[in-house]
């Protein structure tokens, strides 16, 4: 233990996730010291284990800090009988968390949003504490278990309140207040290890917003540690979740986040109906990303197959690092199975969202966008960039994007289906690209992976209106009639017919499709679709007869 | 998943149920080797209860496809449901396979 005699530090780092927080026990001589205790029954029976051993070599108490009082941080505090044991063990929070502990707020804690039911607790000692002591006056406190705690609030240190404790003879502690992500936030610094709890996690998606969740104080709270760290006498960064960190990567992972927390203004409060509509959208993106990834990977492989074919075995095995196929069918399964779990009520809303954020992070990393799009149809590649950067953008407390603006329907479409008809790269291209081996081996590739969607359809585009300009967001517009074109074509449509006209005052598409495989259950529109359609401006309907589909987009009615 | 392996005529039908994901691809491709082994070199396969299909799988029937090309071999698929379907238009397998409606109109022409 660095700068604290006769230190020994214990870290329990656990797997990152939102059911239990990292553990760190500090034996002294004095006294034994336990950041957060996690949220879990075996976790704190592993520690009463260690603590056990050390007073079987020494008697001490036990103070156990909060960094903050979400469950996951102290709900183990109380599950085993030696860390509740108040004879010798003393429980101390930030006076703000003391309250939401005592009194079993289940928003300030986050038992709500986690789904987990709190009694009660004692605070044995409110850190911070307002009003009562005076900054630079020592108070002495003798607790229940016999200890005597010493007590000094400071002048801001760092733009930061601050109090150092000490137990008996034991090490000064001291407790920063880092309000931000919650309201009692602490960092706790004994020696040159300072612990800080989820000051770094606040601004990720998932987390930013949640109850008592302050974007300003968070940027002061980065701004004071940043300061404190600079000025030396730190040397590792012990964090709620995930690895100790150095004093250098502290400082540049802080620097991200103070970038990440500017550009959190104005989001959503991430509040349990946030949460559920969060996870909503989650499920309702990854039934489209399960299907846009698994056609992206399957075109690859079709592509990969036809040069095998043509004896071009290298050629045919360096597209496959292009998409990891194994990787996106894992994180699919593993997201079905998530749903399962939350559909069974074994999960939380929250926990889905974030799975979903974690699944969605990990397959933007499983393809290479930029070099995929020159092989398969580039709009499969777009519409994947763009669903997973929408619900990232949800997950991070924001909507969606929505550029509305007016447009020609007439136009667009006709332009959206002139796209679909064409081959990638023109016939001329094909040519002059002849005497150059790299350049014709790219437009092989292309002219393979990016067969015209309408190639073997028949399309007739009628309208009653001249010009039907309507305000829409043009970018998701043309994503959705791709989506609802591709089904027609994908389920054997042989002819398809694109109507553009008034409903009355209502600007209304109808796209339908002619030798259609039937779907049960009448062919339903996904949700995603549904909800891409209010994106772009409008309202989706489909219906399904005796081998015809037909979706209609009404729009806004232009007076 | 569940694989049900019947000979009809002088073909070999293997019918699936379930999802074809991670677990059940390696398993249905050990099925199909397994019939090609022991010389049946006209494979159907009936997707009438296939809901769901991954890349994993779509690499599966490739393999298979690339396996089943000599003269007189066969491999086709059959009574897709329109969301399994649709994965292998758009990604151009059946340009590859052949796709029937019904096993029957498979078989007919086997």
């Amino acid at each position: 233990m660095p700068d604290c005699a006769g230190g020994l530090v214990y870290p329990l780092i656990r797997k990152v996730d939102t059911v239990s927080s990292n553990s760190y026990l500090v034996q002294t001589p004095d006294v034994i010291l336990l950041i957060d205790p996690g949220g879990l029954p075996e976790q704190a029976a592993h520690l009463a284990d260690v603590v056990r051993g050390a007073r079987n070599e020494k008697a001490r108490p036990l103070l156990v800090i909060l960094t903050h009082a979400h469950v996951d941080h102290f709900l183990a505090a109380r599950s085993d009988p030696l860390l509740a044991d108040p004879a010798s063990t003393i429980l101390a929070a930030q006076d703000y968390g003391a309250d939401a502990i005592e009194s079993a707020d289940r928003m300030a804690t986050m038992a709500e949003l986690l789904g987990q039911v709190i009694p009660p607790m004692r605070i044995d000692l409110r850190l911070l504490a307002a009003g009562g002591e005076r900054a630079g006056i020592p108070v002495w406190r003798t607790l229940p278990c016999g200890a005597t705690v010493t007590g000094v609030q400071r002048p801001l240190e760092s733009g930061l309140a601050s109090e150092q404790i000490a137990v008996g003879n034991g090490p000064g502690i001291d407790i920063f207040h880092t309000p931000g992500h919650s309201p009692d936030s602490c960092c706790i610094r004994i020696g040159g290890l300072l612990f800080i709890g989820d000051l770094f996690f606040a601004a990720s998606p998932g987390l930013a917003g949640i109850p008592g969740w302050n974007q300003e104080a968070l940027l002061r709270s980065l701004a004071g540690i940043g300061e404190l760290l600079s000025s030396g006498g730190i040397a590792a960064v012990c964090a709620g979740h995930g690895p100790v960190l150095t004093k250098d990567n502290a400082l540049r992972m802080l620097k991200a986040v103070q970038g990440d927390t500017r550009r959190l203004n104005g989001i959503a409060d991430l509040d349990p109906d946030r949460a559920i509509e969060t996870a909503a959208f989650a499920e309702a993106c990854m039934e489209q990303v399960n299907e846009l990834f698994t056609v992206m990977a399957g075109r690859l492989y079709y592509v990969s197959h036809i040069m095998d074919e043509l004896g071009e075995d290298e050629i045919a095995a360096g597209l496959h690092a292009l998409i990891r196929g194994d990787v996106i069918d894992e994180l699919v399964d593993s997201f079905a199975a998530f749903g399962h779990e939350f559909h069974s009520g074994r999960c939380m809303p929250i926990h889905l969202a974030l799975k979903g954020g974690h699944v969605m992070g990990k397959l933007e990393r499983s393809f290479n966008q930029r070099e995929l799009a020159q092989i398969i149809d580039p709009t499969l590649v777009l519409r994947a960039e763009h669903l997973l950067g929408d619900y990232t953008t949800m997950l991070r407390g924001f909507s969606p994007p929505r550029n509305i603006a007016d447009a020609d329907l007439n136009l667009l479409l006709k332009a959206c289906l002139e796209g679909h008809a064409a081959h990638s790269g023109s016939d001329e291209d094909v040519l002059a690209s002849v005497d150059d081996p790299a350049a014709f081996g790219r437009m092989l590739l292309a002219r393979i992976g990016t067969p015209p969607l309408l190639a073997d359809v028949a399309v007739t585009f009628d309208t009653d209106s001249e010009s039907l300009t309507v305000p829409v967001d043009r970018e998701r517009l043309l994503d959705l009639i791709t989506y609802l074109l591709e089904d027609l074509v994908g389920t054997g449509a042989h002819a398809i017919t694109i109507h553009t006209g008034k409903d009355g005052d209502t600007p209304v598409v109808t796209i339908s499709g002619a030798g259609c495989t039937a779907r049960p259950g009448g062919g339903i529109p996904r949700r995603f679709l549904s909800g891409l359609c209010e994106r772009a401006g409008g309202t989706l309907d489909s219906c399904e007869a005796a081998g015809s589909r037909q979706f209609t987009i009404r729009f806004v009615t232009v007076l | 998943m569940e694989i049900t392996t019947v000979t009809r005529g002088n073909g070999t039908v293997l019918s699936l149920a379930g999802r074809i994901d991670t677990v059940a691809a390696p398993m249905l491709e050990q099925a199909i080797n397994r019939v090609m082994e022991s010389g049946s070199r006209k494979i159907l396969l009936d997707f009438s209860g296939v809901s769901y299909i991954s890349s994993g799988g779509l690499r599966v029937f490739l393999a298979a496809a690339k396996k089943l090309k000599g003269p007189g071999d066969r491999f086709g698929l059959c009574c897709l449901h329109a969301d399994v379907l649709k994965i292998f238009r758009l990604a151009g397998f059946t340009s590859i396979f052949s796709i029937y409606e019904t096993e029957g109109e498979a078989l007919a022409g086997w």
